[in-house]
């Protein structure tokens, strides 16, 4: 049983190392989105990676619309593949929605990680009252009717807006993995995403965790590194990237990976 | 090419046979070329009592009568055959088409793997190892069939899911539809064939309830545990998914709980807690509710009663202590007193308070047996039609939209045409039924991916270079055409009548109108059969009044249609899909006049497929035809062909000889020669070049070399400032030893972090005299050792090697060693004829040096921001009192923009610091000193935790290392900037005073002082900057003078803010001309 979810997500583990690293990918992209990261780590971990079951390369079968409503199943999904692979510690480095599955995973079982990475993360992407979450209610419906009207088109407007920096061949990659998402499944995700709010449980996080943040990012300003720091239940730094754009594991791989290190041997 | 109906017979079964035979038939009977999936699954429908028939029967959802749902399927097989082409000469048996005989060998393979009759192909395949072998049996052929996409779009269009009819078949009757969802995978090793059945138990989670939301579920899940089972919901969505949870509990949904606890009674006290706490109601008030609460559960004869206290947070709030203690312990007991009858629930926003409860009641934890559940969304959105839904047309169906379950009704109705209805119905049922919209929707979405395709298609004929502009434009039409075409199919399932009415359109149409005219006589048949007495009349002054809507729109399309009439065939059916599968969303169309219907919210949606096959192979040919990405595969190549371009005049004399020849020519030949060239170009580092020099005729001969004398490749590193003149060095290097600058390959470490400055002097020189390119993504590494293994005679440049990242790192440590260069596969290429620069702007041994520095006012910092600017000359009279200076009448003054260059230097500043990672701390804290007007104090105190943050120790370690293995270190002085600054303003001045007169004034503009600076650093040729004062500048001052005729006037000289130059004076990055104003 357990075997068929290693292989439906796409499970690998790669590596030579000790301690055991898990890089899970973000919205829009899939665990090749690390490609340009693994080799720095290769060495060192024994790192585990794997596709979320929203991603374009799992088939889009097994993504159940009636049980992906929340990220909770997000996370069993990830706690399943941590256990049939006999994970007791690990590191989880997460990217965008990763990154909130890692918050929820390590509440649930907290004896797992001893470590967060959290690349571009938000615990909530609409603003509040006193929250800047750097989008309104508004433009995410916008956004939503942009997928539903022309989903190519909202790819190619919304890939260099979220790489942010002036580089073609990310924003290529990251067109390829978001296109590969099956367009109901993209929408379905993100819709799941906005309506998510870790808000309230931030606090119950104990692990110690590392906020890697660029200096700007389209879904997430800087003031959620901020917050996430201070709400954060555990021990927790927030380390600036020199970069701009959401996904500086495509943009800028080289700076992102010597960024991880240092956050690691932390 | 299509197989003969006798080929393909020999591979099946009689039974299996007998199928085909019908699909030949039935294609011949149609007169069609060839006989597809859709032939075979026509027939297959046709027989009244197949294996297909039964399985549909079984793997039926919806509540809607069998007998209407086969008639759905045999309309659109119907409809599906009716788009094919038709043949004139059609022959005797329409041979199989490519696609029906893949799934022929596709069921034969699989029928093979099956483990039923497995080991019986094995002995089988002893003896006779063609898999041609095997004979398919109906069931195998049958299952490959539905794998087809045309064929599971039929089945979806009719409401069925092509994966559940699989089940139905590999599964025998007796099976329900629970168990099904348990059974193991009945085809390990044939995944990619039948995965689809892998959906569902391939998780081994909890099986999801219908109509259940997930918080809820959870909830459920927490009840039936043995211990912790008091779930307290925590989150900002908590207290939703608590009222959600219990009122669905209240109303008798008992989906919401596991089995074993169904029948679970929810109570909640949430109200009296409150007003108890609130000092709203007695003590003995309460404590009698908690009496009461004892009984009942005492009574209790069902699994239990679920006691809901609500929002914990009036626990918190609230001053009397005492009140809240009562409570907890009221609560406890009872409890402790309900021998597992009893469970709480409860639910609270945050942390903070959850934590302000444990820090009064450290014990609440484990009396209340409490179970933290974080709750991260609400299921207000997901789980009603909340305003989120609304724009979620085509997926509408996922979820439960209770408004629309109960029958339509009569107003509703009649606005809907027959087919519309039917589909309308069917929809309706399925929702009911479950899931299976999903597939639906997949399959409208599959429809727009051929569209894409076709577009596509479109782009590429229509002018295949600007595909990327064409794209869009295009993209906006076909949007706009998509917008009309939907609303005239809707108008069409009303108007009826609409062959008579629409001559303007159908003629365009060409041969789709039969299509749809097809499509129009079935939905009536469909009408009449479904409910003969609901069928509508359109009342006339409403479809005359469509008339009239309907000609200007069409006349539109007329005139746009001439291009995409490949297109609308497809559009069309899928325009027609949207308006059927959305009825709801149609009829509020309806409504509206035509205008009106082009809002984005109800425009039906075109979202593609997410086939992934499909995806990738638009993906590629995309890239196929975008000449930009073309150009990005190849950065070298480009960059290469115009260096060699550029300088090949100038090395004619030796790039035509051989490797072998030139090697020669360096051992034997006086190196004396090239350096001498190169001594004139860089004259300000001739210490640097007679080092250089001496090491490669000393590393070259073989002897000498520190690290064995079989080792040919040369390492170098350059350290100290003068980015410019290391790699004219460096070009100047690889023209000596190689023959040519085309062997130059240099890399910029830190180009990839740094941010760059647009209009640079300097972008210009990069690439077309260095061939410098960035290497975009792909990994240092994999860069250098891509071009290495391509061209191993090249000169290595590594810029900034300070900054090296950690693979770089090792490649360079091992290649310095062992002579190998690794990339980041582990592939490692020979490096032995390679010399390698490593050049730092930083002098590790002569950290005094540097120190030592006083600061210049044009430092190599400023003068790396220099733009290349066109220039201007302004003149105005002498409005303040003008005094000689040193430099007598020439000035330079700060810039009039300072804001832009200041910026611009600032961010760079920040960026060098932040960035330095590999700096030994002093160095940090010495630049720092001197970048303190420039920086702002807040972010220097941030950058530097970053810096501090560092785990340095390792660079610099390594680069000590690395730099004590090298064949020579290098130190370069910095440029005078200076001094040249004051050379040229002595030639300025004393030619200005000579052609203007001794009365007027020249104020340089700072930042034309560092473009001339810069151009002069980058120059080959020492008089070049002269030559340029002398020709352009003298006589554009001459001839502004000779233009205001004002005797004692002030010129400044200044940048164009913007404006690039465009020709250049020969040999140096100025412009040949000045703007006079």
């Amino acid at each position: 049983m357990g075997q068929s979810v290693l292989e439906a997500l796409n499970v690998r583990v790669v590596g030579s190392g000790e301690k055991i690293l898990v890089l899970a990918h973000g919205f829009g992209t899939d665990q090749s989105a690390w490609q340009r990261i693994l080799p720095f780590f290769l060495r060192d971990y024994r790192v585990v990676l794997y596709d979320l079951v929203c991603a374009g390369s799992v088939n889009p079968d097994f993504f159940d619309f009636r049980r992906y409503t929340t990220l909770d199943a997000y996370v069993d999904d990830l706690l399943h593949i941590l256990d049939a692979l006999g994970v007791e510690r690990c590191t989880h480095v997460g990217h965008s929605v990763s990154a909130m599955i890692g918050i929820l995973a390590s509440i649930k079982r907290p004896e797992l990680f001893t470590k967060l990475i959290l690349i571009g993360a938000s615990p909530r992407f609409l603003n509040d009252k006193d929250y800047h979450g750097g989008f309104e209610h508004g433009e995410i419906e916008e956004v939503f009717s942009a997928m539903e009207a022309n989903y190519e088109a909202w790819v190619n407007g919304f890939a260099p807006l979220a790489v942010g920096a002036d580089v073609p061949a990310a924003v290529r990659e990251f067109s390829r993995t978001l296109f590969n998402m099956r367009p109901d499944i993209t929408l379905f995700v993100s819709r799941t995403v906005f309506n998510s709010d870790l808000r309230g449980v931030l606090g119950l996080v104990k692990v110690p965790c590392s906020i890697i943040q660029t200096t700007k990012d389209v879904s997430v300003p800087t003031s959620v590194a901020t917050y996430l720091k201070n709400h954060l239940g555990g021990r927790s730094t927030v380390h600036m990237l020199n970069v701009e754009g959401h996904l500086p594991h495509l943009s800028a791989p080289t700076l992102l990976a010597q960024e991880l290190r240092r956050a690691l041997s932390r | 090419m299509p197989t003969p109906v006798s080929t393909a017979r020999q591979c099946l079964t009689e039974e299996a046979a007998r199928a085909l035979d019908g699909a030949v038939s039935v294609a011949k009977r149609r007169s069609h070329a060839q006989t597809t999936t859709l032939h075979v699954l026509s027939a297959l429908i046709a027989l009244p009592s197949s294996i297909l028939r039964e399985a549909c029967s079984r793997a039926r959802r919806s509540a809607y009568s069998p007998r209407l749902q086969f008639r759905a399927l045999e309309l659109s097989a119907g409809v599906s055959l009716d788009r094919l082409p038709s043949s004139k000469g059609a022959s005797d048996e329409p041979p199989i088409s490519n696609s029906l005989m893949t799934a022929i060998k596709r069921s034969q393979a699989n029928q093979r793997r099956h483990p039923e009759t497995f080991h019986l192909y094995q002995q089988l395949n002893s003896c006779q190892p063609s898999i041609s072998a095997v004979k398919v049996e109906l069931k195998h052929f049958v299952l490959s069939i539905l794998d087809d996409p045309i064929v599971s779009r039929v089945f979806g269009e009719a409401g069925f899911w092509s994966t559940d009819i699989k089940f139905a078949i590999l599964n025998p009757p007796t099976i329900s539809r629970f168990a099904k969802t348990r059974c193991p995978p009945l085809f390990s090793g044939n995944f990619s064939e039948l995965e689809l059945n892998k959906r569902g138990f391939n998780f081994p989670f909890p099986g999801v309830v219908e109509n259940v939301d997930e918080n809820s579920r959870r909830v459920g899940q927490i009840l039936v545990k043995e211990n912790l089972r008091n779930p307290l919901l925590i989150g900002v969505c908590a207290n939703d998914a608590l009222k959600n949870f219990v009122e669905s509990l209240q109303r008798g949904k008992i989906e919401v709980l596991p089995k074993e606890i169904y029948g679970l009674s929810v109570i909640s006290i949430e109200k009296e807690i409150s007003e108890f706490i609130n000092g709203g109601l007695s003590e003995d008030r309460m404590r009698l509710k908690f009496i009461e609460l004892r009984d009942m559960v005492a009574k209790c004869e069902g699994p239990g009663i679920i006691l809901n206290y609500g929002d914990l947070r009036v626990f918190v709030d609230v001053e009397s202590v005492d009140a809240v203690n009562l409570m907890v312990s009221e609560l406890k007991r009872l409890l402790n007193n309900s021998g597992g009858k009893l469970w709480l629930i409860g639910a609270v926003a945050d942390d903070n308070s959850y934590k302000k409860l444990l820090a009064r009641f450290s014990s609440i934890e484990t009396d209340w047996d409490l179970h933290l559940l974080p709750i991260t969304s609400s299921i207000e959105g997901l789980s009603s039609r909340s305003s989120l839904m609304g724009s979620f047309i085509p997926f509408g169906g996922f979820f439960p939209l209770p408004s629309e379950y109960e029958p339509p009704s009569t107003s509703q109705s009649s606005t809907l045409c027959n087919l519309c209805k039917e589909k309308y119905a069917q929809e309706v049922s399925v929702l009911k039924g479950g899931p299976t919209d999903s597939v639906v929707g997949q399959q409208s979405e599959n429809l727009s991916s051929w569209l894409q395709i076709a577009e596509r298609d479109l782009s590429k004929s229509s002018g295949a270079v600007e595909a990327i502009d064409d794209k869009t434009v295009l993209d906006a039409k076909v949007t706009g055409l998509q917008r009309k075409w939907s609303d005239i199919c809707q108008h069409l399932h009303r108007t009826r009548s609409f062959q008579e009415e629409n001559s303007p359109r159908s003629q365009f149409l060409g041969d789709q109108p039969s299509q749809v005219v097809s499509v129009l006589k079935e939905s009536t048949r469909a009408g009449s059969l479904l409910d003969e007495g609901r069928i509508t009349n359109l009342s006339p002054c409403n479809s005359l009044d469509l008339q009239n809507k309907l000609k200007p729109v069409a006349s539109d399309i007329d005139a746009n249609a001439k291009a995409e009439l490949q297109v609308q065939g497809w559009k069309i059916h899928q325009l027609e899909m949207n308006v059927l599968q959305n009825p709801s969303r149609a009829q509020h169309n309806w409504s509206l006049p035509v205008d009106c219907t082009l809002s984005p919210s109800v425009t039906p949606v075109t979202t593609d497929l997410g086939l992934g096959t499909l995806y990738a192979c638009a993906g590629e040919e995309r890239r196929n035809f975008n000449p930009k990405e073309h150009y990005d595969c190849t950065p070298y190549f480009s960059g290469s062909s115009r260096t060699s371009e550029n300088t090949s005049h100038q090395v004619a004399q030796s790039s035509y000889c051989s490797y072998g020849q030139l090697e020669k020519r360096i051992d034997g030949k006086d190196l004396e020669y090239p350096w001498k060239v190169l001594a004139e170009n860089v004259y300000w580092q001739i210490e640097a070049i007679r080092t250089i020099s001496q090491t490669v005729s000393r590393c070259r001969t073989g002897n000498g070399s520190s690290r064995g004398s079989d080792k040919r490749n040369v390492w170098f590193s350059f350290l100290g400032p003068d980015k410019v003149g290391k790699r004219k060095i460096a070009a100047a290097l690889a023209e000596t030893i190689f023959g040519r600058k085309g062997h130059l390959l240099s890399v910029d470490v830190e180009s990839q972090f740094e941010i760059r400055v647009c209009n640079s002097i300097f972008d210009h020189q990069d690439s077309e005299y260095y061939g410098l390119k960035k290497c975009g993504r792909k990994m240092v590494v994999d860069y250098i050792a891509e071009e290495l293994s391509r061209r191993p005679h090249s000169v290595v440049l590594i810029e900034n090697i300070e900054r090296a990242d950690f693979l770089v790192q090792n490649s360079l440590s091992q290649a310095i060693k062992i002579g190998k260069f690794r990339d980041s596969h582990g592939r490692e290429i020979g490096i032995n004829n390679a010399v390698f620069v490593l050049t730092s702007r930083f002098l590790k041994a002569h950290d005094d040096l540097f120190s030592g520095k006083v600061s210049y006012e044009f430092s190599e910092e400023i003068i790396s921001d220099a733009k290349n600017f066109q220039m201007q000359i302004l003149v105005g009279s002498t409005s303040g009192s003008y005094s000689r200076n040193r430099t007598g009448n020439v000035l330079v003054t700060p810039s009039k923009v300072t804001a832009i260059p200041c910026s611009v230097n600032k961010r760079k500043l920040v960026n060098n610091e932040s960035t330095k990672a590999g700096m030994p701390k002093r160095m940090c804290e010495m630049s720092r000193s001197n970048l303190d007007l420039n920086l702002p104090i807040e972010e220097m105190e941030q950058d530097s935790d970053i810096d501090k943050c560092d785990s340095e120790s390792n660079y610099e370690v390594w680069l000590e290392e690395l730099l004590g293995h090298v064949d020579e270190n290098v130190v370069f002085k910095p440029f005078d900037f200076d001094s040249l600054a004051q050379k040229i303003l002595n030639v300025i001045n004393f030619g200005f005073q000579k052609v203007v007169g001794p009365d007027n004034f020249l104020e340089i503009d700072r930042e034309v002082m560092v473009q001339i600076l810069a151009a002069a650093w980058l120059t080959g040729r020492e008089k070049a900057v002269e030559d340029w004062i002398e020709q352009v500048l003298f006589s554009s001052l001459m001839e502004a003078h000779q233009r205001c005729h004002v005797t004692d006037s002030v010129m400044k000289l200044v940048a164009c803010e913007g404006l690039v130059v465009e020709e250049q004076f020969s040999g140096v990055c100025l412009p040949t001309r000045i703007i006079l104003n």
